[in-house]
């Protein structure tokens, strides 16, 4: 605890550092509240969020949740991008921060956030770093600067442990236990003390620490000088302020909660910027220089964000995500364990942490054994002993996180420890985790574009209150107001919210079922479903908004012509009108950009299939525009793939034979030509070759004794040229599968390429042979085999007459397939 | 002890070890020479000097890379459950039972050793027949196992290579482990061995290597199963070989000073072709011979030898690569290929940016035939 006294206000200020997630500062936390019983309490965090601060102690809210930041650089301010920015700050119910203002509120103190606002942080970072690092989720309380630099990496190898969270949680969070607040926070100061003299200053400024400093020095004077109304402070925390100023004579007690990196700082800042008598409560922290913590920030003053132009809301959380083990570095890991911890403490601090592993031991083990089925209460003994015993080997009071680790590593995993052997630790570090979801209280402000979702399913007659799935069938083309719901489930899809799924309809994106003239949708809706509408809420005030700017996004990444028409679909079905026609621009220019044949090809197959819609979907675009340019592009980049990759042989077929339906209209004879011309080429893939003889055929270039003879040679080529014969069949079959039944050539050269090829040559060839009759429909297939059954003198009836095949063969041969499944697993 | 070529870990640490129980003040289980925290500093080391009988006595770390593995295995065998470490071949787990036999015992020698061959009496008690014959059954006919030897003076019990045992042999553990007593029908009202505290086994198992059986479900639940895992940084690895080849030269009284650079070249291709990716990011393929650290400490001893009595007493790059070859060409006659094509681009690169010892270690390229 450093404390500061200032002369001329005779405010008493108390800078308390902290580490987020942590039940032992948090612990400490609410004993110094309560026995300081300080005037104020101003906690780091941004300042527009003061006003959310009720709903956050309200006693129906429950942790986790997370204030969620947004700013929409519509002006480009911070860069040219102009690009959207968000951030979250999580608060678990072991968050000292959260039992800072759960402290205060049950005490009836004044308590508010002092930090810069979210926009303003962002201002004062550099672009990159802080805040403004390119991370899918990016987190206000990241401490990476306490955990992880080499001073912290010297310090574990010197205490003999294998990660700053094991050392935190010896000394501070297990050691803690027993330590006097006092005591607690004067080794946080002089460990964060330590930390912050081993970080680069530029690292520090960049940040923009240095700013959030300075602006938090400046909160907590103002608040010393008595200038309430200087502050960013809710309204009704600067008038009671005022009020205790006034009928008291004694001076105002501050008590300042921030992150242990940024305590020394201010302490520094503090001092240099008031006119203390100074006193310490050790007096340590006297020698840290000046200059290291309040270095002037030379960043140019950077533009003030305006607070209008930023949102702020309070939104459900979940255990998973607060975990700093899946990357948002937000504290300490496995919260579900300090949750159980943080439980136990009020019922019994002195064996909370015993108590803990023994629940998850027990827990684990259950699951373990319902799993495999060969855990005893043997091993959850020896377990425990196993914990108990690390614990005192390695000097701790009571075995913590790391010992329960070791503990079902060494007692519960049986044989070697590999993937197969795994599952006891899977299963301890997903409970660890735990799955719990913060939930809010029915004050909480509602963003507009939750109110959207909400407006909506009133509309649609959408349940929200159940907690089961729900069906929904839409007649798409017949119900204006289906159309309309579909499009709100597929933005709903879009914007990732977890709310809807189709299980049956037209699927675009893949080409399936375009036949079906219904949709059926399974909805259900739960607090993550808003969690997930605050997260895109920066993008936008209603639903269609949001999935309107994140259809932007997309465009600005680098995607090819077959992604952006797949983008144009879902604009598509999302009935997004204004976002259509920049699509269709985009997806236009893209396709004269793109040489990539094969996203060539598929922005062709979905522009086909959209045309073709355009009708039932009552589309006005113009798709024959593209389509042209796409076509024209194609056949000029045809000539380069003939040798191509047997694994891209399907693709390649496709986009031939979509060519070939596409080209009927004009340019037929060009692409012909072209086809004529790869064929000529020696070096051709087999499966290619075959296809566009079938192409040929069909399209009367080419008569059948010419695909003939080109089947000839293959079947009477050298024998590595034979082994290609199964391709050349596929790829002819894929084509023209009509050419079999004509005459009796065909049928009678695969009946010699199969006489003349031995059984190992045919193993390998088998898969080819059987992708090669899958063109054919069951009924063709009989058929041929009646004719392959005369070429040998017997008729069709005596090959239909094979022995049948028991079912539990089959019931084996699924069992056998399972079986070997989950080994590959 | 008479002159050895390798002293067991007692004799050969035996100063540390007393220094050790003269400093310890902690409690120990029954029977144990040494208490847990002080068994910990015997196998991973102290920064501090302890003094013995006015000699000041270094504790050196003998065993790197998990130490939370060191601590879970003494807490293993302080408990009622044996120590099963598998792995892979040369992973150390021999050298570990021993330091901890030696550490908590006093005694590293109690030990079966495991074969396709080794019956039910190796492992519980045989008979000295002529005794048998002239005295009937008595505890003097009687030949004690180590398992028997264990339980009797309340010692710890290695048996190795636990898996190349028949099976049905390996079970004769399971009612010794799980009851601690052991049965001799024959000596009758006095033939029960009561395990004396102290007591437990440790097993080693390898887990890569052909003519191995597998366990029971009913012996593994007798074991707390630990992993050895290969040592995964370069920097230890290189640290393993010169502590190793040090003391290896010490006992056979070479008096040549293991050279820093030629172990971090081994080290490095030892750790690189175990990967499969080099430290410049080259992906390699992996050679089917086991690449363990022990093997890359025998190739750098015989070199070292070589250099001492037949050369200058130097690490010769000609001599370190035929006796990598000698250590790689062993199961696959692919493997030689593999090197040769790790030798073609790593090492070609390394010794045009790193120069020195890893350019006349490419050049030695040419023994790889």
């Amino acid at each position: 605890m450093e404390k500061i006294l200032r002369s001329k206000e005779m405010a008493e200020i108390v800078l308390l550092p902290v580490r987020h997630h942590s039940p032992a500062c948090s612990y400490h936390v609410r004993k110094v509240i309560e026995t300081y019983r300080p005037s104020v309490v101003l906690i780091e965090g941004p300042e527009n969020a003061n006003e959310l601060i009720p709903v956050m102690v309200h006693r129906d809210t429950q942790a986790p949740f997370a204030v969620y930041y947004s700013y929409y650089d519509k002006t480009g301010q911070l860069s040219e991008e102009k690009e959207h920015y968000k951030c979250y700050y999580p608060f678990l119910d072991y968050s000292p921060e959260l039992a800072a203002l759960r402290t205060a509120d049950e005490l009836g103190i004044c308590a508010s956030f002092m930090d810069l606002s979210y926009g303003n942080i962002l201002a004062a970072s550099e672009e990159g770093m802080g805040l403004r690092k390119k991370e899918e989720k990016n987190n206000y309380n990241d401490d990476h600067l306490l955990s992880r630099n080499a001073f912290v990496k010297r310090l574990c190898e010197k205490a003999n442990l294998r990660s700053f969270d094991e050392f935190w949680e010896k000394y501070f969070e297990i050691g803690g236990i027993y330590k006097d607040s006092d005591a607690w926070f004067s080794d946080l100061l002089l460990y964060c003390s330590q930390v912050r003299e081993n970080t680069p200053e530029d690292v520090i400024r960049d940040e923009g620490s240095l700013a959030r400093e300075a602006h938090m020095s400046e909160t907590i004077l103002q608040t010393a000088a008595g200038n309430f109304f200087k502050t960013e402070f809710a309204s009704g925390v600067k008038e009671k302020l005022s009020e205790i100023q006034k009928s008291s004579d004694a001076p105002l007690r501050i008590l300042a909660v921030t992150g242990g990196f940024h305590t020394p700082a201010l302490s520094v800042r503090l001092r240099e910027n008031s006119d203390p008598i100074l006193t310490d409560s050790d007096g340590k922290t006297s020698c840290l220089s000046a200059d290291m913590y309040s270095a002037p920030d030379k960043k140019k003053t950077p533009k003030k964000i305006k607070s209008q132009e930023q949102n702020v809301y309070l939104m459900p959380y979940s255990m998973e995500a607060a975990d700093a083990l899946n990357g948002y570095a937000s504290g300490m890991p496995y919260p579900a364990f300090y949750q159980k911890v943080w439980e136990r403490f009020s019922e019994d601090t002195d064996n909370c942490y015993r108590l803990t592993v023994l629940d998850f031991l027990v827990g684990c083990g259950k699951e373990v054994r319902r799993k495999e089925g060969s855990l005893s209460t043997y091993d959850e003994i020896c377990a425990v002993q196993m914990a108990d015993g690390l614990s005192s080997l390695r000097g701790k009071a009571q075995p913590g996180a790391y010992e329960l680790f070791d503990a079902v590593l060494s007692s519960y995993v049986k044989g070697e420890y590999t993937i197969a052997t795994d599952t006891p630790m899977q299963i301890l570090r997903k409970n660890m985790t735990g799955n719990a979801i913060g939930k809010l209280c029915d004050q909480a402000m509602v963003p507009p574009i939750v109110q959207d979702f909400e407006a909506q399913c009133r509309q649609f007659s959408l349940k929200t209150g159940s907690t089961l799935e729900t069906e929904a069938t839409l007649s798409l083309f017949s119900s204006d107001r289906h159309r309309r719901e579909s499009c709100f489930f597929h933005r709903m899809l879009f914007l990732n919210t977890c709310y809807a799924r189709r299980v049956k309809g037209p699927n675009l994106q893949q080409q399936k079922d375009r036949n079906l003239i219904r949709e059926i949708w399974r909805y259900k809706w739960n607090t993550q479903v808003n969690a997930a509408l605050i997260d895109v809420s920066v993008y936008g005030a209603t639903i269609e908004e949001a999935a309107g700017s994140l259809v932007k996004e997309e465009m600005k990444k680098e995607i090819g012509a077959g992604a952006c028409a797949i983008l144009l679909t879902k604009v598509f079905e999302m009935g997004l009108k204004e976002q259509l026609q920049s699509v269709y621009d985009i997806a236009q220019m893209l396709i004269q950009q793109d040489t990539d044949f094969y996203s060539l090809a598929d922005a062709l197959s979905h522009l086909k299939m959209m045309r073709e819609l355009s009708s039932l979907y009552q589309s006005k675009l113009d798709l024959d525009l593209p389509m042209q340019l796409a076509i024209r592009k194609l056949i000029s980049l045809l000539p380069s793939m003939t040798i191509v990759k047997e694994e891209d042989l399907g693709r390649c077929m496709d986009a031939i034979k979509l060519l070939y339906q596409l080209t009927k209209e004009e340019a037929q004879e060009e692409f012909f030509d072209i086809l004529l011309r790869m064929q000529r080429d020696a070096q051709i893939q087999a499966g290619l070759d075959g296809c566009i003889h079938g192409i040929l055929y069909g399209g009367g270039r080419e008569d059948g004794a010419v695909v003939e003879r080109a089947c000839l040679g293959y079947v009477q080529g050298t024998k590595e040229q034979m082994k290609k014969t199964a391709l050349f069949f596929r790829g002819l079959f894929f084509s023209a599968r009509d050419l079999i039944f004509i005459g009796g050539q065909i049928l009678h050269m695969l009946d010699t390429f199969l006489q003349q090829t031995d059984t190992a040559d045919f193993m390998e060839l088998l898969p080819e042979l059987r992708m090669a009759f899958t063109y054919f429909t069951p009924r063709e297939i009989d058929k041929i085999a009646e004719k392959a059954a005369a070429l040998h003198g017997r008729s069709g009836k005596d090959i239909m007459n094979l022995r049948e095949v028991p079912p539990d063969w089959y019931a084996y041969g699924k069992k056998l397939d399972i079986y070997i499944a989950g080994l590959i697993k | 002890m008479k002159e050895s070529i390798k002293p067991p870990v007692e004799i050969r640490y035996q100063k540390e070890l007393m220094a050790l129980e003269a400093a310890d003040t902690a409690k120990k289980p029954r029977n144990w020479r040494l208490s847990p925290q002080a068994v910990r500093t015997f196998i991973l080391g102290s920064p501090k000097p302890l003094t013995y009988q006015g000699e000041s006595i270094s504790i050196r770390k003998k065993y790197f890379g998990n130490d939370a593995l060191i601590e879970r295995c003494i807490v293993t065998l302080a408990g009622n459950r044996g120590l099963m470490l598998v792995g892979e071949p040369g992973t150390a787990k021999t050298m570990l039972s021993e330091f901890l036999s030696a550490a908590i015992s006093g005694v590293s020698t109690n030990t079966i050793q495991g074969t396709a061959g080794t019956t039910e009496d190796m492992i519980k008690y045989s008979w000295n027949y002529a005794l048998l014959l002239a005295k009937g059954p008595s505890r003097e006919a009687l030949v004690p196992s180590p398992l028997y030897v264990g339980m009797e003076r309340g010692i710890l019990t290695r048996f190795e290579e636990i898996t190349r045992t028949p099976a049905e042999i390996q079970d004769s553990l399971i009612s010794v482990l799980s009851d601690k007593v052991l049965n001799v029908p024959e000596l009758g009202d006095d033939g029960f061995l009561f395990a004396k505290p102290g007591f437990n086994v440790i097993g080693t198992a390898n887990t890569r290597d052909k003519g191995v059986n597998e366990m029971s479900s009913a012996l593994k639940r007798r074991f707390n199963f630990e992993t050895v895992m290969p040592v995964r940084e370069v920097s230890l690895e290189k640290q393993i070989i010169l502590n190793e080849v040090g003391e290896l030269a010490k006992e056979n009284g070479i008096d040549m000073t293991p050279d820093e650079e030629a172990a971090e070249l081994l080290a490095s291709t030892y750790h690189e072709l175990r990967e499969g990716i080099s430290s410049y990011g080259h992906r390699i393929d992996k050679p089917s011979a086991v690449m363990s650290t022990a093997e890359a400490v025998s190739v750098y001893y015989q070199t070292m030898i070589s250099g001492y009595y037949y050369g200058d007493s130097s690490m010769d790059m000609d001599c370190l690569v035929q006796n990598l070859v000698g250590a790689v060409s062993k199961e696959n006659k692919d493997d030689l290929q593999k090197v040769k094509e790790y030798f073609s681009t790593v090492i070609k690169d390394k010794s045009s940016k790193e120069g020195g010892l890893w350019k006349k270690y490419y050049e030695a390229r040419k023994w790889l035939k």
